[in-house]
């Protein structure tokens, strides 16, 4: 279902939000050159609302930008509520292991690459899921609480298991926006779901965000 | 009140930092592991007490934390520990430092601005140590303390992958232990078992640290050589016959000599896995023990 068609949600609201987006990505690309010190271009975001029951193939489609992927997941809790996504080329985290880290890091007889490349993905993928979501937060005037971020692994049973844990009866918001390492020149896509409980809070959000301009 | 007295009862250490990454808040917990007192740090610089946190990882989720007010989690898996505090190493485990689960998360004022970063730490150092031994358990053979055949397996396909993409040298020695079952039968299965002790401890004290050295099943062991062409391999396998067959074997009062067959073989490009590798190893130890035994025989084919 298409956010257009949605009774639920208005086209006026779609377009706040699109709004909020756009200010709260671009006020992250600018702290998250700050933080990371690699400059991450976020593209336009777009918006989605979907049944949930639609959202596995969603998922499945949108997690095959590349051959193999790897995927960070992380809950966020709060007024605004819901799932961030980060989806990156498998072996991307060696190449963020390169230009993120201290020598320490790259001690390879210390500790194994993978545990290298699950750490440092882990660590990205918490930073940016946490500036995006952050920063629409400080725009709708709230805060959240985060679970650990978790790496997937393309086509194993906790990659199924996690693209079918969302509940089919629910409807979700989808923000989704391609990103890229300027450093590295890697692609990924961050996307930021949202769930029913949350919807209703998001539309008075939205309107309370308006209200000074109206 | 309540909640200050919590601060100091709970068995997590707790430390709340300001913007300048000076020590706000340290209870008691901190206190009793860091050895050092509230007292002391409050209004110091956590650097101060504890320079090895300068570290790029550490400022940079600090600086996430106050920036987006998002959570920044410090597995003991893939970080170990952040603060230096001595371990109880009650599991029989060596640990220098204490194993710790971290996380550092943002507090807010009434205003919902970003004031402080907290910062909880959970002593893990048990399961670190359970885990451990789960770990050694599953890759070591019970007996000898070498490696075990599965790990070999996946060790071996691994260096093989490695071969097919930088063409580096790698070989594998097989060995038998000769007449292994005349030593259990004559002088008993506690014997045997010392013998395979003895025998694994010797090995490895004469190859390289990157060598992998396994008990591959009964008598038989395994050596994957990695960087190591056919005739470093054999040349290897030579002076570890001549080191086994020199050595006395001593049990209750017992002189024992033993000798090893062993079978040589080196990856090569036409090879099409790593089973192959060891099946040609194999038949190498298979000629050497049909030859006499007490010897090396190097296949490449």
């Amino acid at each position: 279902m298409k956010i257009e068609s949605c009774p639920a949600f208005s086209q006026e609201e779609k377009e706040i939000l699109q709004e909020i987006m756009n200010i709260a990505f671009g006020n992250a690309t600018a702290d998250l050159a700050e933080v990371i010190d690699i400059y991450v271009e976020l593209n336009t975001p777009s918006i989605q609302l979907l049944g949930i029951g639609d959202l596995p193939d969603y998922l499945i489609n949108r997690m095959n930008l590349h051959t193999e992927n790897s995927i960070v997941a992380q809950n966020f809790w709060g007024d605004f509520k819901g799932s961030g996504i980060l989806v990156l080329p498998n072996r991307s985290g060696r190449s963020l292991i390169a230009i993120l880290d201290d020598a320490e890091l790259n001690d390879f007889e210390v500790k194994p690459i993978a545990g290298q490349e699950k750490e440092v993905l882990m660590e990205v993928g918490n930073i940016l899921i946490g500036a995006c979501v952050g920063k629409v937060c400080e725009l709708l005037n709230t805060f959240v609480t985060y679970t650990p971020p978790q790496v997937i692994h393309h086509n194993s049973d906790e990659y199924s298991a996690f693209v079918m844990s969302f509940d089919p009866a629910q409807t979700a918001i989808i923000m989704e926006t391609v990103f890229r390492f300027q450093k590295i020149d890697i692609n990924g896509l961050l996307l930021i779901i949202t769930n029913q409980e949350a919807i209703e809070w998001l539309q008075k959000a939205l309107h309370n965000f308006m209200e000074p301009y109206e | 009140m309540i909640f200050a007295q919590i601060f100091d009862m709970v068995n997590v250490g707790i430390v709340i930092l300001d913007k300048e990454l000076k020590v706000y808040k340290w209870n008691r917990w901190m206190e009793i592991h860091s050895k050092i007192s509230a007292q002391e740090i409050i209004g110091v610089t956590i650097f101060d007490f504890f320079p090895e946190m300068k570290n790029p990882r550490f400022l940079r989720n600090v600086k996430s934390v106050l920036t987006f007010g998002n959570f920044a989690f410090f597995s003991q898996k893939l970080h170990k520990y952040i603060f230096p505090f001595k371990a109880s190493n009650s599991q029989g485990t060596h640990f220098k430092y204490m194993r710790q689960s971290c996380t550092m998360g943002p507090l807010r004022d009434e205003n919902n601005r970003i004031q402080y970063v907290y910062i909880m730490v959970q002593d893990v150092t048990d399961v670190a140590a359970y885990e451990q031994k789960l770990i050694e358990m599953s890759i070591k053979d019970g007996l000898t303390g070498v490696y075990n055949r599965r790990f070999l397996e996946s060790r071996l396909a691994e260096e093989f992958e490695r071969h097919k993409r930088y063409l580096r040298p790698l070989s594998i020695i097989m060995q038998d232990i000769d007449f292994f079952k005349r030593i259990n039968d004559t002088y008993s299965h506690p014997c045997g078992d010392y013998i395979l002790k003895t025998f694994a401890s010797l090995i490895v004290s004469t190859i390289r640290k990157v060598d992998i050295f396994a008990r591959y099943g009964g008598e038989e062991f395994c050596c994957v050589l990695p960087e190591t062409g056919l005739e470093s391999a054999t040349k290897l396998a030579e002076h570890l016959r001549m080191k086994v067959e020199d050595e006395i074997f001593r049990f209750n009062e017992t002189e024992i000599k033993i000798t090893v067959s062993q079978g040589v073989a080196e990856l090569k490009k036409e090879t099409v896995s790593a089973e192959e590798l060891l099946r040609r190893a194999d038949d190498a130890l298979y000629e050497a023990k049909e030859t006499g035994r007490n010897k090396v025989v190097g296949q490449c084919k």
